[in-house]
């Protein structure tokens, strides 16, 4: 024993042990910035990985040059008829969202809609290494006006939230990773409030803290409250797979399906004028 | 320090860098059931085995951490647990056989198992990285064949390598 003691790689041993142990326990709360060293490796990866995505872009389009030209007409045929729908709807929606200003300004309440917010459109260039953790990499920085803290969304719905930016390049926590929490409303009935979690490696979601009164029921859609301090009111979450009552039994928590697919998501909006959770300045 | 050996720093640098680049974009399109390989991994286990525990732990340490600052959170875990899984892998150094492709799937099992119940240890001692549910069983197992689909030729060309290749620490060709 007095050997090893002597051992003078024991000591280092132990220093490197209680050294990292510092270390890992120091960087698993949030951090309010990432230090030079992670933004270095970061933007070392970026070019690389923002070159896979344009190779893949190229390489579609390769492989669409020689899609055979009755495939690409009946492709077009339905773009074109899904697109007389849209507009069709889209019309419709707008006098619906004239209409919906007027009475807002006359009740004197406050302009929620999502088109307020300005956003910045970015490409996932990569995606966790490792299965422990759930995240993505966008090809936008603090360059094009990304901060820690700023939500980010899809046209189909609630992406997840900026966790650390380097100058070129953001990693994004999904809204699947289990240190998310968003407050949520059920689109239906309005009054169910909750909040909904990550699971962690499940791509599933949990919404609890539901009122056992509640009437939340299967297909239910579940959108952001607002009461968040990350995301704006009114983004969609997901659809309601499976209500449960809780382990307490005055709660009810449901099982959530995400409206955005993570595994195929290409491109994502950050919404960088909303306030932000932490102190730093809202960019102009 | 001649230009052999700084090429070969190099190299063995090089590995762990292009194996999170493409962990992180090709395999993900490529995952098993959603689960990515570690391919950092398997470079750890294979430069532990031909090299022994001391340089293993090093290496794998080294390598664990590279992972940990392009994350960015719970910085140390991956070096701890891929640094102590190279020093057990380089203890089970084997003069003889070690060019034997079988051995080389053994390791490789060894390693990964041996890295996720370090990487669970270390999890449950923060309780803040992972939720303890059966899917993390099931990641281990898929990431263990994904890793072992993998490590028959990356064992070829880096036992190869080790013999007369960039990888021999005596130059000899």
């Amino acid at each position: 024993m007095r050997n090893f003691i002597k051992n003078k790689y024991f000591w280092l041993v132990l220093i490197v042990f209680i050294g990292t142990f510092w270390l890992i326990n120091n960087t698993s709360s949030e951090r309010h910035n990432i230090s030079v060293l992670e933004k270095m490796i970061r933007d070392a990866y970026t070019p690389l990985q923002s070159g896979v995505v344009e190779f893949k872009e190229n390489l579609g389009q390769v492989n669409a040059f020689f899609a055979s030209k009755q495939e690409m007409h009946q492709e077009i045929g339905r773009l074109q008829e899904e697109n007389q729908r849209l507009i069709m709807e889209n019309q419709v929606l707008r006098e619906d969202k004239m209409e919906l200003r007027r009475l807002r300004s006359l009740l004197g309440f406050r302009d929620i809609s999502l088109d307020k917010y300005q956003m910045v459109g970015a490409r996932v260039i990569a995606r966790s290494p490792n299965n422990w953790y759930r995240n993505i990499v966008i090809d936008k920085g603090t360059d094009s006006g990304i901060r820690k803290g700023m939500a980010v969304i899809s046209p189909h719905g609630l992406v997840g939230r900026v966790a650390s930016v380097s100058r070129e390049s953001a990693h994004v926590d999904l809204i699947i990773h289990r240190e998310i929490a968003v407050g949520a409303i059920v689109q239906e009935n309005r009054e169910t409030q909750g909040i909904v979690e990550g699971l962690g490696i499940s791509q599933n979601l949990r919404m609890v803290n539901i009122p056992y009164y509640s009437t939340i029921k299967e297909g239910y859609h579940i959108i952001t409250s607002g009461l968040s301090e990350s995301y704006p009111k009114g983004i969609n979450i997901g659809r309601v797979k499976e209500v449960e009552l809780q382990p307490d039994g005055i709660l009810l928590s449901a099982l959530v399906e995400p409206s955005v697919d993570f595994d195929k998501l290409e491109e994502v909006l950050v919404i960088v004028n909303y306030k932000l959770s932490n102190d730093e300045p809202i960019p102009e | 320090m001649g230009g052999y050996t700084i090429l070969r720093y190099f190299v063995l640098g090089f590995l762990p860098f292009i194996a999170i680049f493409l962990e992180s974009t090709f395999f993900r399109t490529y995952s098993l059931f959603g689960n990515v390989p570690d391919l950092v991994l398997i470079f750890v286990v294979f430069y532990a085995f031909l090299n022994g525990d001391n340089k293993g732990a090093v290496y794998g340490f080294l390598c664990g951490l590279l992972e940990d600052l392009y994350m960015g959170r719970f910085i140390g875990v991956n070096a701890l647990s891929k640094g102590i899984t190279g020093f057990i892998i380089g203890r089970l150094q084997v003069r003889y056989f070690n060019e034997n492709l079988l051995v080389g799937l053994l390791v490789v099992l060894i390693g990964t198992v041996l890295n996720s119940l370090f990487m669970l240890a270390l999890g449950l001692s923060t309780f803040k990285i992972f939720n303890l549910d059966t899917s993390i069983i099931s990641a281990s197992i898929f990431q263990s064949l994904y890793n072992l689909l993998l490590a028959v030729p990356i064992y070829i060309l880096y036992y190869n390598s080790f013999q007369q290749g960039l990888l021999n620490s005596t130059g000899e060709r």
